[in-house]
């Protein structure tokens, strides 16, 4: 076992002995249990290696270093599977010096693989399609089988499925209701007769709450805006007290922890007999929670998956939820967070209630399903040792886009974003505030007579 | 030189093609098999594939007016002008057309002598163009294999050969000369093709939906690999 390895992040002690090897037969299991086999079948065929992915890549951009580039990253890994797992790369071996798996090798994946964001804006300029998201994805994971993964994300997921608060913060279920009635005492000082309340664990309700578990440490604001959202919108919601968090670190590093953490995130739901699944304002947890649920859970045990922003704009819309307009004096910026608006799902929603309650709202350029990463993406926001790499160069462009905007506010509706950010404004020495949409909501929403909301 | 020519054009183009056939074809099968089964696994678990979008970033990348603009945009557009000239104008020149005539009786309209010299110009200008690009670029450098040199290299050769045999006054070289080596550069472009990146030419469709599938991730494939490697009980 050894501790130290030369990499930028720490790891847990793990088995140094023969490790090309067992990395092979991680590699190997995955192909064969997986439907990656295929994926990387098409990829070494198509590469053309064009290197437009260099100007769609924040990380290469800032860095310039070659590594950094997406279909270097991707080729990493599709070395070894065209060596070892294809017909040619055998033949090829046998006849000529061909390439050899080294410790040397397996360290720098493992060095490169989470220097990515995954934000997969280089997909979207790929002609071949390729997507190198899901190869650093892919990548992680077999690193993961061999325990070659940042101590960050395991010792999160540890607590999350195998510990006693099953949440990735180790919150108890008694403190996180304390929070609660703390921020429901706080939301009745600030706008009296609101009569704002956090349901836990009403069985039948329409919808199962799950936000990232951080917000109940470090965004305050955002819960409140979250529960004052649901109360004067008339929803049935609740928080369940044996699972209350909505991230997923298995969508950064493994299929294995992603299905893991969706059961356990489903069963909470079944238990409360609830209807949806709320995911509160995170980008990866949702897309987590959306794909999670469509891949490992059984058609019969699916429920919806909701975002907290899509429900606030369906409640907007509707004229449920009623918010004053332009509120908000100061100039306010969105900035989109990459698992929600690669796709498409959540652009114009937020946009639609800023515009309407914020009285100058600034677009970032790029933006939109063309968006750049904060540069925390992927779970690097949750390692610190690599904090510098993340100011100076993942979040290089999201400062330098922040600081063109001369905006007040910063709407970044997701914790990982959210922690990235701040971080960016403190190391950049920007004049900008963090906040989420429901942070502004709260301050535009028209309360209703106590008594007369839902819960 | 012309029975070496003749051999050219006779048994060797044959081999080439009927290898650059097959070999797509096995490709192009194997992937759609592929494909097929993935799409089935998925609807069987009730999960549908979004066709839409997938569809309309093929469609987009087809044909990439608007697409190849938005990243490297010079790089993109002389990428998209090699291709152009590369594709219609062996398709599309009357000589070619007469021989699939004489050897299959099948023929279709031809690019008249003017058009077709342009665009083999082009063909060539482009392809140097690229292949300067990436030598120049450093970030191209770092990513390139042998084989990025090579083709483009390879693929310009049947062009300039071509060129040159139609216009003795500026060939230095012999006619049957200039045309072994078109014919053979030719020839060894078929051979490459189902064996090199040039085997996007028939799996290119398929890019933009393989890339989707690979998020149709497959349930309970974590704990079979975990039982695989021994470590189903291991804590985490």
């Amino acid at each position: 076992m050894k501790a130290e390895q030369n990499l930028s992040y720490q790891v847990e002690p793990f088995q140094t002995e023969d490790r090309p090897r067992r990395f092979l037969e991680a590699f190997a299991a995955i192909l064969k249990h997986s439907n990656y086999g295929i994926v990387l079948d098409f990829y070494t065929r198509v590469s053309a290696k064009c290197s437009r992915c260099t100007a769609a890549c924040q990380v290469y951009q800032a860095s310039g270093d070659p590594r950094d580039i997406p279909c270097h990253r991707s080729e990493l890994l599709l070395k070894v599977y065209r060596r070892y797992f294809t017909l040619a790369g055998e033949a090829k071996a046998r006849l000529f010096d061909a390439f050899v798996l080294t410790d040397e090798y397996i360290d720098e994946m493992a060095e490169e693989y989470w220097r990515c964001t995954a934000c997969k804006r280089c997909k979207a300029t790929c002609p071949m399609g390729i997507d190198h998201g899901m190869i650093t994805h892919l990548a992680r994971w077999i690193l993961s089988e061999i325990d070659v993964v940042p101590k960050a994300m395991v010792v999160s997921v540890r607590e999350q499925l195998e510990g006693d608060s099953k949440n990735t913060s180790a919150i108890p279920a008694i403190a996180m209701k304390d929070t609660c009635e703390f921020l429901e005492e706080e939301i009745e000082e600030e706008y009296p007769g609101a009569g704002v309340k956090f349901p836990m664990d009403v069985e039948g309700a329409e919808y199962v709450f799950f936000p990232p578990v951080s917000d109940y440490l470090m965004e305050a604001e955002t819960l409140m805006g979250n529960a004052s959202m649901l109360h004067v919108s008339n929803v049935s919601w609740t928080i369940g007290t044996t699972n209350f968090d909505g991230i997923n670190y298995g969508l950064f590093y493994s299929d294995r922890m992603w299905e893991r953490i969706i059961k356990e995130q489903v069963a909470e739901i079944k238990r409360l007999g609830g209807k949806k699944m709320l995911i509160g304002e995170c980008g990866h947890a949702t897309r987590a929670a959306v794909e999670g649920m469509q891949s490992f859970i059984p058609p019969e045990d699916r429920v919806p998956v909701v975002h907290i922003m899509q429900l606030a704009y369906d409640k907007f819309i509707s004229g449920e939820l009623k918010l004053r307009e332009n509120v908000i004096k100061e100039r306010t910026t969105y900035h989109d967070p990459c698992n929600i608006v690669r796709k498409g799902w959540i652009v114009d929603q937020p946009r639609t209630i800023l515009r309407h309650i914020c009285e100058d709202f600034v677009e970032m350029t790029p933006r939109g399903p063309d968006n750049y990463c904060c540069g925390g993406g992927a779970g690097t926001v949750s390692i610190d040792e690599i904090k510098d790499f993340r100011m100076t160069i993942g979040g290089k462009t999201k400062a330098d886009q922040l600081r063109r905007t001369g905006a007040h506010y910063v709407v970044t509706p997701c914790a990982n974003c959210k922690k990235q950010v701040d971080e960016i404004i403190e190391a950049h020495g920007l004049e900008i505030q963090k906040v989420g949409l429901h942070d502004l909501m709260l301050k535009a929403i028209e309360f209703e007579p106590a008594g007369t909301g839902g819960g | 030189m012309e029975q070496w020519l003749e051999w050219a054009r006779g048994p060797v183009f044959r081999a080439c093609f009927v290898i650059m056939l097959l070999g797509l074809a096995r490709a192009v099968l194997l992937n759609t098999v592929s494909i097929v089964s993935l799409v089935y696994q998925s609807r069987k678990k009730g999960r549908e594939v979004a066709w839409g979008p997938i569809l309309s970033a093929t469609w987009q990348w087809l044909f990439p007016i608007k697409k190849g603009f938005e990243s490297r945009a010079f790089f993109s557009f002389t990428s998209m002008l090699f291709h152009l000239c590369i594709i219609v104008t062996p398709i599309f020149l009357g000589a070619h057309i007469l021989l699939w005539e004489r050897g299959l009786g099948i023929s279709w309209p031809a690019l008249g002598n003017l058009a077709a010299d342009y665009l083999t110009l082009l063909a060539i200008l482009t392809g140097v163009a690229l292949l300067a690009q990436r030598v120049g670029a450093s970030a191209s450098r770092a990513i390139s294999r042998p084989q990025d040199y090579f083709l483009p290299m390879l693929l310009v050769v049947p062009f300039i050969s071509g060129y040159l045999a139609m216009h003795p006054n500026l060939n230095p070289f012999g006619y049957n000369g200039t045309m072994f080596v078109h014919v053979m550069g030719g020839n060894l472009i078929f051979l490459l093709i189902p064996f090199t990146k040039m085997s996007h030419v028939a799996l290119f469709p398929g890019t933009q939906l393989i890339s989707d599938l690979g998020w149709h991730l497959k349930a309970g494939a974590g704990e079979q690999v975990a039982i695989a490697l021994g470590r189903e009980n291991k804590p985490i």
